[in-house]
C-alpha cells in the first residue's frame, strides 16, 4: 500500500458563480497561463495536476464546473466523492459571494463529510492596492470572507488568476490538510462507505495491526482504518463492527 | 441575490413538467416531426398516389421521369408526399405559396390525375390512386387550400431572396440565358422568380466576411456546390425542394459552406417557421430594444466567450449579431432565457447562417430537436445522459460493465458533447459536419455519434478506471480526429481514412438502428426519476434559501414547498423575479388544506377586509399582490407561534394603525375571531379544555365500567360519552369568549383624546337609553351580536382605539380565547400531513366524535338559541358598563389579570348579584360552566385511577 513516493490522488471541484474565474485558476495552476476571454465551460471541464508537499506527492483530480444557475443541478455529479472544493467568488462582486455561502451550505450537506473546503476571493488584482472607499471596486472585504470562512470551518484566500496571487497557495493549502493515509485506492469516505463491502479486509489488518483484530473469527476494524473521518467516527462510536462484511479470499 | 430568485424560478420551471407528456404523440404530431412542420400544420386529406416530379429543364413530360408511389397528404400549407417504399425515395413538402397552377391532366377516363407547377417552373404529376371520389374529394380540398393560401403569395418573393440557393440558380441562369441583370422582362427567364435575374446574393452568415472556418479547398467545397447546383435543378429547392437519396448523401459529405445555413433551416423546419413569422425577428428586437433582464446580464458574459478564436467574434459587427440573436430568443422563450452554450451554438449557426435564420433556427433547435437541455433545469439534458447510458449498456455491455465496476460517471464525459452539439468537444470543421447530420435527422445523431466515441475508443477506456482518464482519453482523441485511423495498415487506401470518417461510418453504420423511437422510449423510462432527481435538488436549495424560521422542522417545510407548489399548479403567477407567486385564490386553497378555518366560500361577495384577506396581505410583505413560497413560510411560522404573547402582537398587529386599532378595527378583530374559531363552536375541532372534559368523562365511564364488571376486566375498545353536553360546552364557550370579547375592546378602549370627555358621556347616555328599549322590546333577533356591534359603531362622534396592552388584557379576560392564542390556534394548522393524505385531515378524536355532523342541525340551534341569550346578556353588560366600571373598578383589575381562570365565573356571579336585568341567557352559561368546571375538577381526580388502571 505505501511505497516510498506514495501519490496521493485529490479529487477537488471548483464552484462558483458565472464569470468568477474559477477555470482562470485552474489554467494559472496547471498551466500557470491567463486568458482574457476564456469559452464558458459547458458542464465540466477535467484537469489534473501534480505537486509534491513534504513527502508526499499529490495528484490532483480537478473538476472545473460551469457557473451559471442552471446548471447547479448538475453539480451533485460532480462533487460526488469529492475530497476538496475550491468555492470561488469575485471580490468585486457582492452577489458571487452570495453565491458562494450557498455552495458551502450545499457541500456541507450533500457532500461527502469530511470535504475539505477552500473558499476563494478572486480577481484580487482588480483591488490590489485600492484604498477603501464609496466607489472602490472592491465590494466583499477580507473580514467578511475571513467570517465566513471561520464560522464553516474553510481555508481561505483572496486570489487573482490573472496575476498569480495566492493561487499556488489554495492548492498547496487544501493539499497540506489531505490525511496522508489517502491513495488511489481508497479515494475518499464517500469511495469507502459504498464499497465497505468490497475492503480487502486481510490486507487492512495485516497492514495496520493497530487499526483491526479478528475476534471470534470476524475481522473488526477500528472505524478510522475504513474511514478518515472525524465526524462518522463520532456517531460509529469510533468503531466499525462489521457484522455484514465478509472476508475475502 | 440571483441565485435565489434563480433558483425560485427554477422551482416555477417544475410545474412545467409536473406532468410528463408521454411520447405518445398524435398522427398529426408524428407526421409533424417527420417532416419537421410546424405545429398548426394538421392533415387536412391524405390519399394514395403515383408521383412524377418534371424539371422545367426536361420538356418531355413523363419521359425519363421516375414514377414514386407513396402518400399524399394535404394541410393547411403544404402539399406532403412520401413514398411508400422506404420513405427516402422521395419525399417533398411544398409549400403551397410556391404553387403557380394547379390544373387537371385530361387523361383516360378511369385516371385522375392532377398537374402542379411551381413558381419555379417544376411540376409535379399526381395520379391518384384509389376510389374516384376520393380524389375529386382530395383535390377539391387543394383547390380550397390553395384559394386560402392566395393572400402569402406575396410574401414569396422577399422570401426566397434570402436563400442561397435561389440565388445561386437565378445567376447561373443569368450567365447562361444572357439575361441582362436589369431584368426588363419579369417572368421570362425560366425557373426564375420574376425579377430575381437581378440576382443580388442574400444575406448570409458571418463566413462570407470573415472567412468559414477550415480550408475549403480540402473540404472539396467547390464540387459539392455544383454537385448541389444540380440537385436544385433537377428536384427543386427550399420551399418546393424534393427530397431524393442522392439529398441524404450530400448532407452527409458536408454541406459546403455558402449553401449550409440555408440546408440546415431546411433540414430542421425553422425555414417554414421564419417563412410564417416575417419581421417576428426585428420586432422583437424592437419591443424589447434597451430593456434590461438577468438573461441579457448572463448573455453579456459570455459574449467575448463565445467560439473566441474566430475572427467574427473579435470584431464588434460579429459580437453584436451573437447578442442580438441570443437576446431576441431570452424575449421569446423567456422559459428559457439564456443557458450557457447556446451563446457557442448560436456563434456557430451565425458562421453560416444570417441573423434571422440563427434565430428561427435556434428556436428549433430548444423547442423540438433537444427539448429541455436549455431549460432552467436543464432536465433534458439530464435525461438524455440517462438515455445515454442505457443505450451503452444495450450496446456495449462490457464497457458498460466496467463503467458500473469502476463507479466511473459516465454523463460527466459525455454531458458536454451533448449540450453543445459537439461543438465545443470536437474541432469545429467536425462538429460542423456532426450538425449537418444532426439537422437533418434529429437527436438521434447526437447518440450515434456518442456511441460510435465509446466504441472507437473501446480498448483504452476499458483500461483506466476512472471518469477523469476517460475525459483525457477522449479529449485527445477529438483532437486527432484529422489523423489516419489505420496509420500503420499496409494498404494506402486504409492509411488515407481519417478518424472522423472512420466515426462517421461507425455512427450512421454500425448504429444505424438507433432510432428516434428507440430514444423516445427510453426517454420516458427514464423521465420520471430523472424529473425527481431535479426536483428534489431544487426543493432541498429552496428550502435552504428561506429565511429562518424557527418554529417550523425541515419536514413541515417539505410539505409547505410540496403544498405550495401543489396549488400553484391551478393559480401560478410570475413575479417580476421570476420566481413564483401565489394568488389569493391558490393561498385559500393552500390553507384551506391546512388549517380547519381556512376554506373560505368564494360564492360569498369579495371582501378585502376580511380575515383571510388581512392574512394574505399581511404575509404579502413587498406588496406584491402575491406569496412566494418565502412569503408562506414565515406567515406559517408566525400562525404556530407558540408564545402566548408573541402571537397577541401577531394578531393586533393585523389590526393595527400607528399601534392603535380604531373602532372598524376591533369590530373587524371580532368578527374574524368568530370567524376563525367557527370550526370550534361548531365543534368540528376541540380544544384542549373539551379534550380534558372528554378524557375525564371517559375516565368516568371507564371506571364505572369496571366496578361493576365481574372478574377480569376488559378494556372497551369504545367508551360512550355525553358528547353532546360536551359539545355544548364548547360552542358555548366560544359564544361566550365572543361576546366577552366585543364587550370588553369596548369597554375598555381608550377614548380618542380629540374628542371632549363630557359630550361623550352624553352621547353614551343616550346610547344607553337605546338599547335598554330595545332589551324592553325584547326584539333580539339572530343578529343579535351584530347589531351590538354595529350600535358601537354608529357612534362615530366618540371614537376609541384599542392599543396592544389593552387589546392583550381583553383576550386574557376569557380563559377560551387565551388558550386559542396560545395553542388552539396553532394547533389547528396541520402542516405535519403529506399533501397526498390530506383528507385525513387533524380530526384529532374524530373516530369517536363521527356523528358530530349527523347532529349538526341540532347543534346549530343550540348556538342560535344560546347566542340570543348571551348577546341579550351582553347588551345589558355593555348598558350597565359605565356605571358599573365606577363601583368595581378594583374588581376589575382583579377580573382582567391575566391567566385568571376564575375571573370569568368571578364576573359572570358578580353580574348574576349586581344586576336587576334579566341575565337568563348569561347566567345559565356561567352557571353550566360552572358546572363544567367542577366535572372537570372532580374528573381530574379520577384521572389518576385511570392511569393506574392503564399500568
Amino acid at each position: 500500500m505505501s511505497t516510498s513516493n506514495p501519490v496521493t490522488a485529490v479529487k477537488l471541484v471548483l464552484l462558483g458563480e458565472a464569470a468568477v474565474g474559477k477555470s482562470s485558476l485552474v489554467l494559472r495552476f496547471v498551466s500557470n497561463d491567463f486568458q482574457e476571454n476564456k469559452e464558458p465551460t459547458i458542464g465540466a471541464a477535467f484537469l489534473t495536476q501534480r505537486c509534491t508537499i513534504g513527502a508526499k506527492t499529490i495528484k490532483f483530480e480537478i473538476w472545473d464546473t460551469a457557473g451559471q444557475e442552471r446548471f447547479a443541478s448538475l453539480a451533485p455529479m460532480y462533487y460526488r466523492n469529492a475530497q476538496a472544493a475550491l468555492v470561488v467568488y469575485d471580490v468585486t462582486k457582492p452577489a458571487s459571494f452570495i453565491k458562494a455561502r450557498h455552495w458551502i451550505r450545499e457541500l456541507h450537506e450533500q457532500a461527502a463529510p469530511n470535504i475539505i473546503i477552500a473558499l476563494c476571493g478572486n480577481k484580487y488584482d482588480l483591488i490590489e492596492g485600492e484604498i477603501e472607499g464609496e466607489d472602490a471596486k472592491r465590494k466583499v472585504s477580507v473580514e467578511e470572507g475571513q467570517k465566513v470562512a471561520e464560522e464553516e470551518g474553510l481555508l481561505f484566500f483572496e486570489t487573482s488568476a490573472k496575476s498569480g496571487h495566492n493561487v499556488n497557495e489554495v492548492f498547496m493549502a487544501i493539499g497540506h490538510k489531505i490525511p496522508e493515509k489517502r491513495s488511489e485506492t481508497e479515494r475518499s469516505a464517500g469511495d469507502a462507505a459504498r464499497e465497505a463491502d468490497r475492503v480487502d479486509l486481510s490486507n487492512v489488518v495485516n497492514d495496520t495491526q493497530a487499526d483491526g483484530w479478528v475476534e471470534n473469527g470476524q475481522i473488526c476494524l477500528k472505524y478510522s482504518a475504513l474511514y478518515d473521518d472525524e465526524a462518522g467516527r463520532e456517531s460509529m462510536g469510533g468503531w466499525y463492527f462489521p457484522g455484514n462484511i465478509t472476508q475475502e479470499d | 441575490m440571483s441565485f435565489f430568485e434563480a433558483i425560485r424560478s427554477k422551482a416555477a420551471q417544475l410545474s412545467l413538467f409536473d406532468k410528463p407528456n408521454t411520447t405518445v404523440l398524435s398522427k398529426d404530431e408524428v407526421f409533424q416531426k417527420e417532416f419537421s412542420l410546424p405545429a398548426l400544420e394538421t392533415i387536412v386529406d391524405e390519399i394514395s398516389a403515383e408521383v412524377c416530379v418534371i424539371p422545367p429543364a426536361s420538356k418531355d413530360t413523363q419521359g425519363n421521369n421516375q414514377f414514386y408511389q407513396g402518400k399524399l397528404y394535404l394541410t393547411p400549407k403544404f402539399l406532403v408526399f412520401r413514398d411508400v417504399y422506404d420513405r427516402k425515395m422521395c419525399l417533398f413538402a411544398l409549400h403551397l405559396s410556391t404553387v403557380k397552377k394547379l390544373e387537371r391532366v385530361p387523361t383516360r377516363s378511369y385516371v385522375f390525375a392532377l398537374s402542379v407547377k411551381t413558381y419555379s417552373g417544376f411540376s409535379f404529376v399526381i395520379q391518384f390512386i384509389g376510389i374516384r371520389s376520393h380524389s375529386e374529394q382530395f383535390s377539391h380540398a387543394l383547390k380550397v387550400k390553395l384559394k386560402e393560401n392566395l393572400v402569402n403569395i406575396k410574401q414569396l418573393r422577399p422570401f426566397v431572396e434570402t436563400l442561397y440557393s435561389e440565388y445561386l440558380v437565378a445567376k447561373s441562369l443569368a450567365a447562361s440565358t444572357g439575361a441582362p441583370a436589369t431584368g426588363t422582362r419579369p417572368g421570362h427567364t425560366p425557373g426564375v422568380l420574376p425579377g430575381l435575374a437581378n440576382v443580388v446574393h442574400p444575406p448570409g452568415g458571418l463566413g462570407l466576411e470573415f472567412k468559414y472556418p477550415g480550408d475549403a479547398k480540402a473540404l472539396r467545397d467547390k464540387s459539392k456546390m455544383r454537385f448541389w447546383f444540380g440537385y436544385f435543378r433537377a428536384n427543386g429547392r427550399h420551399l418546393a425542394l424534393t427530397r431524393v437519396p442522392l439529398f441524404y448523401k450530400l448532407v452527409r459529405v458536408g454541406v459546403p459552406n455558402r449553401l449550409r445555413g440555408e440546408i440546415w433551416e431546411l433540414c430542421c423546419g425553422s425555414m417554414y417557421v421564419r417563412f410564417k413569422n416575417p419581421g417576428v425577428y426585428q420586432g422583437l428586437l424592437n419591443k424589447y430594444k434597451d430593456q434590461e433582464s438577468l438573461a441579457i446580464e448572463e448573455i453579456e458574459k459570455d459574449l467575448n466567450r463565445s467560439l473566441p478564436e474566430y475572427p467574427a467574434y473579435q470584431s464588434p459587427e460579429g459580437i453584436n449579431r451573437l447578442r442580438r440573436v441570443l437576446t431576441a430568443y431570452s424575449w421569446r422563450n423567456p422559459d428559457i432565457g439564456y443557458c450557457q452554450a447556446m451563446n457557442i451554438l448560436v456563434a456557430a449557426l451565425l458562421i453560416y447562417m444570417s441573423e434571422e435564420q440563427a434565430f428561427w433556427c435556434l428556436n428549433i433547435i430548444c423547442e423540438k430537436q433537444v427539448p429541455g437541455y436549455y431549460s432552467k433545469t436543464m432536465y433534458g439534458t439530464l435525461l438524455d445522459q440517462k438515455v445515454f447510458e442505457s443505450l451503452v449498456e444495450k450496446t456495449m455491455p462490457m464497457l458498460a460493465e466496467h463503467i458500473s465496476r469502476y463507479d466511473i460517471q459516465l454523463s460527466v464525459v459525455s454531458l458536454p458533447w451533448f449540450l453543445s452539439l459537439y461543438l465545443s468537444s470536437m474541432p469545429l470543421v467536425y462538429a460542423f459536419r456532426i450538425v449537418d447530420v444532426f439537422m437533418l435527422q434529429g437527436p438521434r445523431t447526437l447518440f450515434q455519434v456518442a456511441l460510435a466515441v465509446l466504441r472507437i475508443n473501446g480498448e483504452q477506456l476499458l483500461e483506466s478506471d476512472d471518469d477523469g482518464a476517460f475525459i483525457l482519453i477522449l479529449k485527445e482523441y477529438f483532437l486527432t480526429l484529422d489523423q489516419s485511423a489505420h496509420p500503420n495498415s499496409p494498404n494506402e487506401k486504409y492509411r488515407s481514412v481519417t478518424k472522423f470518417q472512420e466515426l462517421l461510418v461507425v455512427a450512421f453504420k454500425e448504429f444505424a438502428n438507433i432510432s428516434d423511437e428507440m430514444i423516445s422510449q427510453q426517454r420516458d423510462r427514464h423521465r420520471d426519476k430523472v424529473f425527481e432527481g431535479v426536483e428534489n435538488f431544487v426543493k432541498r436549495t429552496q428550502i435552504r434559501n428561506l429565511p429562518k424560521t424557527k418554529n417550523l422542522a425541515q419536514a413541515q417545510l417539505s410539505n409547505i414547498y410540496s403544498r405550495f407548489y401543489g396549488v400553484q399548479s391551478h393559480a401560478v403567477d410570475i413575479g417580476d423575479d421570476g420566481g413564483s407567486l401565489m394568488d389569493y385564490y391558490a393561498f385559500t386553497e393552500l390553507m384551506a388544506g391546512i388549517a380547519p378555518w381556512g376554506s373560505v366560500d368564494h360564492s360569498l361577495p369579495l371582501n378585502r377586509k376580511d380575515f383571510m384577506h388581512r392574512l394574505f396581505s399581511t404575509w404579502d410583505c413587498e406588496n406584491r399582490g402575491g406569496l412566494s413560497l418565502a412569503d408562506v413560510a414565515v406567515g406559517l411560522n408566525r400562525l404556530v407561534e407558540p408564545d402566548l404573547m408573541a402571537n397577541l402582537s401577531n394578531f393586533f398587529a393585523m389590526y393595527e394603525k400607528d399601534g392603535k386599532v380604531d373602532r372598524d378595527g376591533m369590530l373587524q378583530m371580532s368578527e374574524d375571531l368568530l370567524f376563525v374559531t367557527a370550526p370550534w363552536r361548531d365543534g368540528l375541532v376541540l380544544d384542549r379544555i373539551t379534550q380534558k372534559a372528554i378524557e375525564s368523562a371517559m375516565a368516568d365511564k371507564i371506571v364505572e365500567l369496571k366496578k361493576s364488571s365481574v372478574g377480569e376486566f376488559v378494556m372497551p375498545s369504545q367508551v360512550d360519552v355525553d358528547r353532546q353536553k360536551i359539545e355544548q360546552a364548547q360552542t358555548e364557550r366560544y359564544l361566550s369568549a365572543a361576546s366577552g370579547f366585543i364587550q370588553r375592546a369596548f369597554e375598555y378602549a381608550q377614548p380618542e383624546i380629540v374628542e371632549a370627555a363630557g359630550e361623550a358621556d352624553l352621547i353614551d347616555l343616550g346610547e344607553v337609553t337605546d338599547n335598554t328599549n330595545a332589551l324592553d322590546k325584547k326584539n333580539f333577533s339572530d343578529e343579535a351580536l351584530v347589531r351590538l356591534r354595529a350600535n358601537a359603531a354608529l357612534d362615530p362622534d366618540h371614537p376609541v382605539s384599542l392599543n396592544l396592552p389593552t387589546f392583550r388584557m381583553v383576550i386574557l379576560a376569557d380563559e377560551t380565547y387565551e388558550l386559542l392564542f396560545s395553542e388552539s390556534f396553532a394547533h389547528s394548522i396541520d402542516i405535519d400531513t403529506p399533501i397526498s393524505s390530506s383528507d385525513k385531515s387533524n380530526r384529532n378524536l374524530r373516530d369517536m366524535f363521527d356523528g358530530l355532523l349527523a347532529d349538526g342541525k341540532r347543534v346549530a340551534n343550540e348556538v342560535r338559541r344560546r347566542m340570543d341569550d348571551a348577546s341579550k346578556a351582553e347588551t345589558s353588560d355593555t348598558k350597565e358598563s359605565r356605571p358599573r366600571s365606577q363601583t368595581n373598578e378594583d374588581d376589575e383589575d382583579y377580573a382582567f389579570g391575566p391567566n385568571d381562570n376564575d375571573k370569568d365565573l368571578l364576573n359572570g356571579a358578580e353580574v348574576e348579584g349586581l344586576n336587576d336585568v334579566p341575565l337568563d341567557g348569561r347566567g345559565q352559561s356561567i352557571s353550566e360552566l360552572k358546572h363544567d368546571m367542577n366535572l372537570t375538577e372532580r374528573i381530574d381526580s379520577k384521572n389518576a385511577d385511570l392511569i393506574e388502571f392503564e399500568l
